[in-house]
């Protein structure tokens, strides 16, 4: 649906201090019980958007329109991994996706919460999935 | 009559990437962004299908779908279900709630459409409306059976057309050459081995270049069961072997919706011929007159004027005869056009026993009919 090549990369932190930010999120409650937030640039937001609506970026001229492609994609990231969690045995379900933008974002678990960023990269641009999961 | 899609979804993306799919299709994607809003449109316009969304906020996929069943005219309309979720759980749930099919998103374009070509037939959009296709146009007929005297029959049966007749003893084959463009309608053997008919119907539905092809099933008078599943399936209707000739040139023209008026019509120097046959039945009046009158404006509109009624291959003059020559008339006098009867001594003799064809301008030859209007 992205017609794009994202690698995986080692990344340790969600700061992308220099750019806009848009944070998708989505939660799973049940046997197993978290949030995914998916982090981008809005730069990168908006070639994401134009791909999976067949569109040219610049024809992405509107905040709504992004904020709905960048929902849909972190509905569709999360539901794949409420998939592998039912099918480990631990039913859960989703809550609808959310949006925030800005920037010096940061998201702080608590004590009990495991937490896990995965990295994909795309020439400059950075995509970045954060998991906390409650133990 | 260009299909009605639905999608169901509360994200714009998928809603714009759903129109985006259809769009070189001759179809209407309606759009609904939520449950409540959905239900109240598949009320009012129908749709042929509906694509619709597990996860939404107000009202989600698995309600819409219950109060659609509970809906007596939106009960049997069918249903693609869109996840995100791909566990085995759901979509066990998903398949137990009487859908047609579901897909994970993210889903690609082509395999929407596929799936799209399981339930309703899609037709690509065409630059220019094409002319509907006429009996003596040059039709390509692929038979698809593995007992060369059903071929032969087949063959023989349609000696006397102008189509075309292509054969093959696998489905396979048959599905490969459909691929390609150039076949009109299909005949496959109800009996061929592992149900290879049935899977070629499947198939063929499954792509957009083929999905429209007609398939005619054929089978003995007595297979009433291979029948009964080829008719549930949508086969457009079976032959029965023996071949008869007259059954399977019905068949074709009923499947393919071929013009078969045109016969009785012909365009001439500044004139619109009615040529009744000799074997005229009442039930071809209404609509030859229906034709006649798009005919007759068409004919005026290039600057023709005059009607000729040829009746000289008529072997009896009866009242519905004198019926359909006055109703002709009738519509060439709205138009100011003048008219000719062309009949030998007995038939215009026939006719003037009804006192409506004393005004009839009788002509003794269709030449002699046609040189006025030169």
């Amino acid at each position: 649906m992205l017609s794009m090549d994202l690698n995986e990369e080692d990344a340790v932190s969600t700061q992308m201090d220099s750019v806009e930010q848009i944070v998708g999120s989505v939660g799973f409650t049940g046997e197993a019980t978290g949030i995914v937030y998916l982090y981008a640039g809005l730069d990168f937001a908006k070639v994401i958007t134009s791909r999976m609506l067949g569109i040219e970026v610049a024809e992405v001229d509107q905040d709504e329109m992004v904020n709905d492609a960048f929902g849909e994609l972190s509905n569709m990231v999360v539901g794949h991994v409420k998939s592998r969690l039912c099918d480990a045995g631990l039913p859960c379900t989703l809550t609808i996706p959310s949006i925030v933008r800005g920037q010096h974002l940061r998201v702080k678990g608590s004590a009990q919460v495991e937490r896990r960023i995965i990295g994909f990269r795309n020439q400059e641009n950075r995509l970045l999935a954060e998991v906390l999961v409650k133990e | 009559m260009s299909v009605k899609i639905l999608t169901i979804d509360d994200s714009k993306t998928i809603r714009m990437i759903v129109a985006r799919t259809f769009k070189p299709y001759d179809c209407t994607v309606l759009e609904a962004e939520d449950g409540l809003a959905g239900l109240a449109i598949a009320k009012r316009d129908k749709p042929d299908v509906i694509l619709l969304d597990y996860t939404m906020p107000v009202m989600d996929g698995f309600e819409v779908l219950g109060r659609l069943r509970a809906d007596p005219g939106l009960k049997a309309t069918p249903v693609i279900m869109l996840t995100a979720e791909a566990g085995r759980d759901t979509v066990v749930k998903i398949a137990s709630l009487g859908v047609r099919d579901y897909l994970i998103k993210p889903f690609k374009g082509e395999l929407l459409v596929e799936r799209m070509l399981r339930v309703v037939p899609l037709k690509l959009k065409s630059a220019a409306p094409e002319r509907p296709k006429r009996f003596d146009d040059p039709i390509r007929i692929l038979v698809a059976d593995d007992k060369p005297a059903i071929v032969v029959q087949v063959r023989g049966a349609l000696a006397d057309t102008p189509w075309q007749v292509t054969n093959v003893d696998q489905a396979g084959q048959a599905f490969d050459i459909c691929l390609n463009p150039g076949t009109d309608i299909v005949l496959a053997s109800l009996s061929l081995p592992n149900d290879g008919a049935y899977v070629l119907f499947q198939k063929l539905r499954g792509h957009a270049s083929a999905a429209t092809i007609p398939v005619l099933g054929m089978s003995i008078r007595t297979a009433v069961v291979e029948q009964s599943r080829a008719q549930q399936m949508g086969f457009a209707g079976n032959i029965s072997k023996p071949i008869d000739a007259e059954e399977l040139k019905t068949r074709i023209c009923q499947a393919l919706k071929l013009e078969t008026l045109y016969k009785y019509f012909k365009q001439c120097d500044g004139a619109l011929a009615l040529i009744l046959p000799k074997d005229f039945h009442q039930s071809l009046s209404y609509d030859v007159l229906t034709r006649l009158d798009e005919l007759l404006a068409a004919t005026v509109e290039s600057g023709g004027d005059r009607l000729i009624i040829d009746l000289s291959a008529v072997e009896t003059v009866g009242l519905q005869v004198v019926k359909l020559v006055i109703s002709a008339l009738e519509s060439s006098n709205k138009l100011s056009m003048k008219h000719s009867v062309v009949a030998q001594a007995a038939i215009k003799a026939a006719c003037q026993k009804y006192e409506e064809a004393h005004s009839w301008n009788f002509a003794d030859s269709f030449d002699a009919a046609l040189s006025p209007a030169k």
